[in-house]
């Protein structure tokens, strides 16, 4: 398993050899740098999502339970299996995107990447909080990349809401350390049975408070759109696909792990997880209709989609579990393809408002069916791959009773459907206007068009990826699992 | 090892209360450094033990205060003064741009 502990380190030296690289060599050296270290990194995530199953764990440097533990279960292979699939594509778009401040860009990503990886991998509550951060800081910094107005005052309600955010986070950190005296989360999990009732709820409302907020939940959402509209686009393929994703994965990781199951069911947070998923994601469909420029229209949809994995995930059933994260896989190539388009219009023609995309339908023909096929995928129609997840999470929420949850996701669809065909309309709508613009080159198609076929292979084969998604349930509704692989190792 | 605590917890919520409130930028930013003193005041409370001493393996000392979160304090106190300068120089930037520190008044973004 060393290549786990790889993960973390080759993009942290990659961004540092950028950086290096600039001061000598300008930018002869960035593009054999970037794309050689993606491929390295893309060689190294399969190897060890390969190994994933059974789960298996890493002690950095041989200190067994002391130190730092690496831990490696089908739930953390699936993150990376979406950073496997999303990196290489982004890194490839942006290396012919992305023209000003190059360098920066390629340092910040290649950090946010490792915090992310950081995030996925670790076993240990404090590294938890130290990676989220560093992930979470380089990702303002993305933000503020293209230092317009907006950019700069998207940025800073950003930083402020996610700094909010960590203080919760890192407050009910320490508050577990003085109650455990340990940071390992099995540990922890096994001290918390003699811990009272109300004091694990306390810490249990810090922990969700905080990653409410870095998830993006109605009422704690507004810096989300904001931080998307002026930052490089490329930069919200990751950020929609990733950095939102690692924040669900670890509140998950943390309700599921440290506090288990049982926990969440008496304290009634599955009730509590579902309702507000629900609440999120019709609020932010009617938002996401008045919205007129389409880079906020797919923040707002992130937001919806993001609620829709909320309520797989707190459904508290096996097949809800499954729903949920094949939905966070999913959104995460749904949303990705969504942004490289309009990424595209945007290089060639600098269009992001909704009339502006008038006729490109027929200038474009290729990526305009792409768009088609991802945003029907995200309402939901068959055969694409997001009407199977959600269809798994409509499932999960009717065996568990949840039949309001059920009806307003069928609800929900026909919401998103309004503005995703709003847009569609507009783009095959023919128009006598000459358009002037940049032909995008193959460096700009494949990846989009690559991700785009996903969408397609894994809604008429998703056996593929749901073989592995198929055993992680096993070690969240259960954590005595987890527990004994990781203090047995 | 009651009061200290009453202290931290008036400092963390002084500090809520600062960023919620407050209009001007450079006092939001003094709020943030206020909660993340008093979560860095936090460790190093929770690790204090009358009496002891620093941890070091040895026969003499058998009465020694807990190493881990006082590691925890200063990487927390890192990643602080890293948000910390992030944010004021975001702030800068926008005192620039918009030549206000007043929160109401910068209203590019809506909806």
């Amino acid at each position: 398993m060393q290549a786990a502990i790889w993960l973390i380190i080759l993009p942290l030296l990659t961004a540092f050899f950028i950086g290096i690289s600039k001061v000598f060599y300008s930018y002869k050296l960035l593009f054999p740098l970037v794309t050689g270290s993606a491929i390295l990194y893309l060689y190294l995530l399969i190897s060890v999502i390969d190994h994933s199953y059974p789960p298996k764990v890493y002690s950095v440097g041989d200190w067994g339970l002391l130190g730092i533990n690496i831990m490696v279960d089908p739930f953390s292979g699936l993150l990376l299996l979406m950073i496997a699939l999303l990196f290489l594509p982004v890194i490839v778009f942006s290396l012919k995107y992305i023209t000003f401040h190059t360098h920066n860009y390629f340092i910040l990503t290649y950090i946010m990447t490792a915090g992310i990886a950081g995030m996925v991998l670790t076993a240990d509550l404090f590294n938890l909080y130290v990676f989220l951060e560093v992930s979470s800081l380089s990702s303002c910094a993305l933000v503020a990349l293209k230092k317009t107005n907006k950019a700069i005052e998207g940025t800073f309600k950003y930083l402020v809401m996610s700094t909010l955010g960590s203080f919760f986070i890192l407050l009910a950190t320490i508050l577990t350390y003085d109650l455990t005296g340990t940071l390992n989360m099995a540990e922890i999990s096994v001290a918390f049975q003699d811990i009272p009732f109300q004091i694990k709820s306390i810490l249990m409302a810090f922990f969700i408070f905080g990653y409410a907020i870095k998830i993006g939940l109605i009422p704690l959402h507004a810096w989300l759109p904001d931080s998307y509209e002026e930052s490089p686009i490329p930069y919200n393929v990751l950020s929609s696909g990733l950095v939102m994703k690692s924040a669900v994965y670890a509140l998950i990781r943390v309700l599921y792990i440290l506090f288990g199951f049982d926990f969440l069911d008496e304290t009634g947070m599955l009730q509590i997880g579902v309702v507000w998923g629900v609440v999120t994601f019709l609020i932010a469909h009617l938002l996401a209709f008045q919205q007129s420029n389409v880079i906020r229209l797919l923040a707002y949809s992130s937001i919806a989609q993001i609620a829709y994995i909320t309520i797989g995930l707190f459904v508290g059933t096996e097949r809800g579990l499954i729903g949920g994260n094949f939905h966070i896989l999913n959104h995460a190539i749904m949303k990705g393809t969504l942004f490289f388009v309009i990424a595209i219009f945007h290089y060639s023609l600098t269009a992001v408002d909704i009339k502006d995309l008038k006729g490109l339908g027929f200038r474009f023909p290729l990526l305009s069916f792409t768009f088609v096929v991802a945003s029907l995928a995200i309402v939901g129609l068959p055969p694409f791959n997001g009407f199977i997840s959600k269809w798994l999470i409509v499932e999960a929420a009717l065996d568990a009773g949840f039949i309001y949850a059920a009806f307003s996701i069928l609800v929900g669809t026909f919401l998103s459907l309004t503005y995703y065909l709003k847009v569609i309309v507009t783009l095959y709508t023919k128009t006598d206007k000459t358009i002037e613009m940049k032909e995008p080159g193959l460096a700009l198609k494949l990846p989009t068009i690559f991700l785009g076929s996903l969408c397609i292979v894994f809604g008429i084969a998703p056996s593929l990826p749901l073989s592995l998604i198929d055993k992680i349930p096993t070690f969240l509704l259960d954590h005595e699992e987890y527990i004994s692989i990781l203090l047995g190792g | 090892m009651e009061l200290p605590f009453v202290v931290v917890t008036i400092l963390f919520c002084l500090g809520i209360y600062t960023i919620i409130t407050q209009k001007n930028l450079i006092k939001i930013v003094l709020g943030f450094t206020i909660v993340e003193s008093s979560l860095i005041l936090i460790f190093v409370l929770v690790s204090y033990q009358p009496g002891g001493t620093a941890p070091i393996l040895d026969k003499a000392y058998h009465l020694v205060v807990d190493p881990i979160p006082q590691a925890l304090a200063l990487t927390s106190i890192v990643i602080g003064g890293s948000v910390t300068a992030v944010m004021l120089a975001l702030v800068i930037k926008i005192q620039k741009r918009y030549r206000t520190l007043n929160v109401d008044k910068l209203r590019k973004l809506k909806g």
